[in-house]
């Protein structure tokens, strides 16, 4: 769901080394106006490393990064069209909530009036109106956290960057600020770029989520692509749980796994391809009663752990212990089949690896 | 029993706090008495901040001390927070070696790194005086800083520096916007880390300095040789600046919102520019060497205003310069420190004339040399005064009070020193010089003698008196000590004398008839000395008559001058004896310049005597 196909943000073969380490593989990413964009993965996958050549504090060894068509990979952070959301706010301690909001202002020696009433206006999108002469350190994380990216935005930047800015809240405040930022994204109207670990948050706030690994990307979708379609083992293990089983694709629309024959609706393979396949968990039916004649795949029930509003069920089956999520009980030791459609068969190009 | 361990505690507090503060409250109380005593209190009086004003020589050293202080606080605070932000950049090994290295000028003893100091700047042949000074104390007080300012740095969020420049800040912009404010408690410590160590440093600045630039330590250390109140005086000014500056630093953070603290920083700077335009004429004054007379004197053993009348009547500049013995003299000049006259004693003149150190005397240019005493010249550290013009001459004898003394006691002589009657009632002079010469001249012997066997038999004398009379080895504080009454003997010069005497009238002074040391101080010009006539015209203008009887008027020491000589004797030390030493006793003898051999082997013997003191 873009909301406009204007390119703001191009970036080129991005490489970075640090110490020998190679960060970045060559990132090539279009980013476009008022888009939510997420960079999603693990530690370590930079991520971070990307966002910060991005906002200028890093200058990557090889690449390019256009800027509404202008290369900007040298020019310094102070003078460039974005702004910063930083993972522990980085805000100034010595100074009070409106002179950390008013900073970017002050620098480009606005006059006081138009000041106070920009930031006056920044302190009630983030909801904190009447903080303005309160000492930051006194102020609690969450409250902090919108200091921070009042401070940010209301330098009207073309792009928001956003460095895993909620980790540091726990997790009810966490949810909290993620409908939050994505109704000042929808308000201000720019595009944000956010880092996370955290798949639920890129899935639940994000327009584009980038899927990254080891300095290169694996995968860039919708939520919905990226979590009904993942692209690969990585992408399918990392994004919700799955039960990921090694298959050939006979045909079009036909796959074999686990000894048995199965339609789906994936095409364009080669014949006998070796693939693999994705079955998420909530998309398994148990059935206790018939199954013998109604499921191809049977087995027992090994465990069951109560998760709130589902039950999670390991059942053990010939070839392997499927993971299944379902609202209704099944007692341990049960003799129980497993049912799928085909639009619940997600088959993927194998990577030559294992998750 | 709570309320006993109560007032212990706080008996305990209490007792802590007066060691701690007696010593201050002391200095204040004493900076008003009105008389020169350090230990009895005659009355309230402003004369010792009089005085305090009027020398230039202390009005000099405080501006020295002051802008030192400042100057080396604001380039070691710069240069160290600078580098404690950049050390945080660094890489782990290249920060962690800085950080050590930079501890080790902290631990190393101030000596050490005085003398290298000292060497270096010989070395590099830079000028000593106020930018060596400078320098030296901007080397030692940097350390102090970086180990300030370093962890408030390292506490900073790694992302600050970025978010400044993020909301457009440019570097220079993020650095005084955001991070020097968050470092600021870092830095102010260092601050008045400096500014103490500055203001504090003796040995330091006593090697690097020189051309007669002198900080208020170096000249209370050369003031000591007499008691002087103005250092009361001075040290009670400075304690309450310092209660003044802790004051206003403990209430600063409750005008930290006040229009004047946006004014600060325009006003620090406008006072750094008039500091270091005062500074550069300070050091332009001080470099200008075309018209200047470097002397070099003991301390207080002149009448300060006679320089600025001879550099008025002259339109020279006299850099005057003290020390506080000879041997610490031969050591600066040693050390490659030029100076056009000095004004040692007899010995020394001898192993300078030896060692042709100094130039001789042209006799045809001083006009005065006729006022001269007769009987003080040629004498035989300098026969024929070739190479010296005496300054002031004296005796060594001993101090007694008439109320406490048996008249009969005195026909013993040096004995007088060995008579159980007065155990623990005398005071030796804490010098292996002087003592054994009391000694040597006790048996009999020549106070010159470099035999090891007379040596040896000196040594028991002073060994046995040691056991019999438990005598004080004391330095210029005899002089007080005597003014006091505190005990009824003492060995002591005859100009101290003369004035412990107008001081105090039970006491008297007389020289034993074993003989005595007899000794003359007199004025010399250094071989490297260019300006020679402006030398002569400096000795010449000290054997003026006027102008000697100013200056024993103010030292108290015999004037070698005949008429100031007699005048003297006539006024203000009417009756005196002391004023007058004994002249022509043939047992009286002049130190010679003793070997090296000689000087370390009483040196030993010496130290053995006072440890037996100890036990």
């Amino acid at each position: 769901m873009k909301n406009s196909d204007v390119c703001i943000i191009e970036l080129k073969g991005l490489t970075k080394t640090f110490d020998d380490q190679q960060v970045l593989k060559g990132i090539d990413l279009k980013i476009y106006e008022n888009e939510f964009l997420t960079l999603l993965g693990p530690s370590g996958c930079g991520k971070t490393t990307t966002l910060r050549i991005i906002a200028g504090f890093e200058e990557p060894d090889m690449g390019e990064v256009l800027f509404n068509g202008v290369e900007i990979s040298a020019v310094p952070p102070y003078k460039r069209e974005v702004n910063t959301v930083f993972q522990k706010y980085a805000l100034f301690p010595h100074l009070d909530v409106f002179d950390n909001i008013a900073f970017g202002l002050n620098l480009k020696k606005m006059p006081q009036d138009v000041i106070e009433q920009k930031v006056k206006k920044m302190l009630s999108l983030v909801g904190l109106s009447g903080y303005e002469n309160r000492d930051v350190i006194s102020l609690s994380g969450g409250q902090q956290q919108r200091i921070a990216i009042a401070r940010a935005l209301v330098n009207e930047p073309k792009v928001l960057l956003l460095d895993e800015p909620l980790g540091a809240l726990d997790a009810r405040l966490r949810k909290e600020m993620q409908s939050e930022l994505k109704k000042i994204q929808q308000e201000v109207g720019i595009t944000f770029i956010y880092v996370t670990h955290d798949q639920e948050e890129a899935l639940s706030m994000s327009d584009t989520v980038v899927v990254m690994k080891d300095g290169e990307i694996q995968q860039i979708g919708t939520p919905i692509d990226i979590y009904n379609e993942p692209e690969n083992r990585f992408v399918a293990s990392f994004i919700g749980e799955s039960n990921i089983i090694e298959g050939n694709m006979l045909d079009d629309c036909l796959v074999k796994f686990d000894g048995f024959e199965f339609e789906c609706v994936d095409k364009g393979f080669k014949p006998n391809e070796e693939v693999e396949v994705v079955l998420r968990p909530e998309d398994i039916d148990i059935i206790a009663k018939d199954f013998k004649k109604k499921t191809k795949i049977h087995g027992k029930v090994e465990s069951v752990v109560f998760k709130g509003v589902h039950y999670e069920i390991m059942v053990a089956t010939e070839n392997r212990t499927y993971k299944i999520h379902t609202t209704d009980y099944f007692a341990p030791d049960l003799e129980v089949g497993l049912s799928f459609g085909p639009e619940d068969i997600h088959v993927m190009y194998t990577m030559g690896w294992t998750a | 029993m709570k309320r006993i361990s109560k007032l212990s505690s706080g008996l305990y507090i209490f007792l802590c706090f007066a060691f701690f503060y007696l010593p201050i409250l002391v200095t204040v109380i004493f900076s008003f008495n009105s008389s020169k005593s350090l230990t009895h209190f005659t009355g309230f009086s402003m004369r010792w901040y009089g005085e305090l004003i009027q020398s230039s020589e202390i009005m000099s050293a405080v501006y020295v001390s002051l802008t030192i202080a400042v100057l080396a606080t604001i380039i070691s605070t710069a240069l160290g927070t600078f580098t404690a932000i950049g050390l945080s950049k660094c890489r782990k090994v290249l920060r962690e070696w800085t950080l050590n290295i930079n501890n080790i000028p902290m631990m190393i003893p101030d000596i050490v790194m005085a003398v290298g100091l000292m060497i270096l700047f010989s070395a590099a042949s830079i000028n000593k005086g106020y930018m060596t000074m400078l320098l030296a104390h901007i080397c030692f007080c940097t350390p102090y800083v970086i180990t300030s300012v370093y962890p408030k740095v390292r506490e900073l969020d790694i992302n600050i520096a970025n978010a400044a420049m993020d909301l457009g800040a440019t570097p220079w912009q993020a650095l005084w916007k955001v991070i020097i404010p968050m470092i600021k408690p870092g830095i102010y410590a260092g601050v008045l880390l400096a500014f103490t160590m500055s203001i504090d440093d003796f040995v330091i600045s006593y090697f690097v300095s020189g051309n007669g630039v002198k900080n208020i330590s170096i000249v209370v250390y050369n003031m000591t040789k007499r008691t002087n109140p103005t250092m009361n005086a001075l040290s009670t000014l400075l304690i309450g600046a310092i209660i003044l500056i802790t004051v206003i630093v403990n209430l600063a953070p409750r005008f930290k919102k006040t229009r004047f603290s946006k004014h600060l920083s325009k006003i620090a700077g406008v006072l750094g520019i008039i500091l270091l335009i005062s500074v550069l004429i300070f050091s332009y004054n001080t470099a200008n060497l075309q018209n200047t007379l470097k002397v070099y004197n003991a301390g207080e053993y002149i009448e300060e205003a006679l320089i600025d009348k001879f550099e008025e009547e002259t339109g020279c500049k006299v850099i005057y310069e003290t020390f506080d013995s000879n041997e610490s003299m031969y050591t600066k000049i040693n050390s490659g420190e030029e100076y056009d006259i000095i004004i040692p004693s007899d010995y020394m003149i001898e192993r300078l004339i030896k060692e042709e150190r100094i130039q001789p005397i042209d006799w045809e240019r001083l006009e005065n040399a006729s006022n001269l005493m007769e009987s003080i010249l040629d004498k035989e550290y300098d026969p024929g005064n070739k190479y010296s013009v005496p300054y002031f001459w004296g005796s060594v004898g001993i101090l007694y009070d008439k109320t406490k003394v048996d008249k009969a006691d005195l026909k013993d002589g040096w004995d007088l020193l060995m008579n159980p009657k007065y155990k623990g009632n005398l005071y030796m002079y804490d010098s292996e010089r002087d003592s054994f010469m009391i000694a040597m001249k006790a048996l009999g012997l020549s106070l010159n003698t470099d035999k090891p066997e007379e040596i040896d038999r000196a040594y028991e004398w002073l060994l046995e008196q040691n056991r019999i009379m438990s005598p004080v080895y004391a330095g210029d504080d005899v002089i007080d000590n005597m003014i006091s009454g505190n005990k009824a003997l003492a060995v002591v010069y005859s100009g101290d004398a003369a004035y412990i005497i107008t001081e105090n009238p039970n006491l008297e002074y007389f020289e034993p008839h074993q003989g005595t040391n007899l000794w003359y101080d007199g004025m010399v010009i250094t071989k490297n000395c260019k300006k020679t006539d402006l030398a002569h015209k400096f000795i010449d203008f000290f054997l003026d008559e006027k102008n000697a009887l100013t200056n024993t008027q103010a030292v108290g020491y015999s004037s070698c001058i005949t008429s100031a000589y007699e005048e003297m004797q006539k006024t203000d030390y009417e009756g005196v004896s002391a004023y007058t030493p004994r002249q022509g006793n043939e047992k009286d003898e002049v130190f010679k310049y003793q070997s090296q051999k000689t000087k370390e082997y009483c040196a030993t013997l010496w130290t053995k005597i006072k440890a037996e003191g100890v036990r």
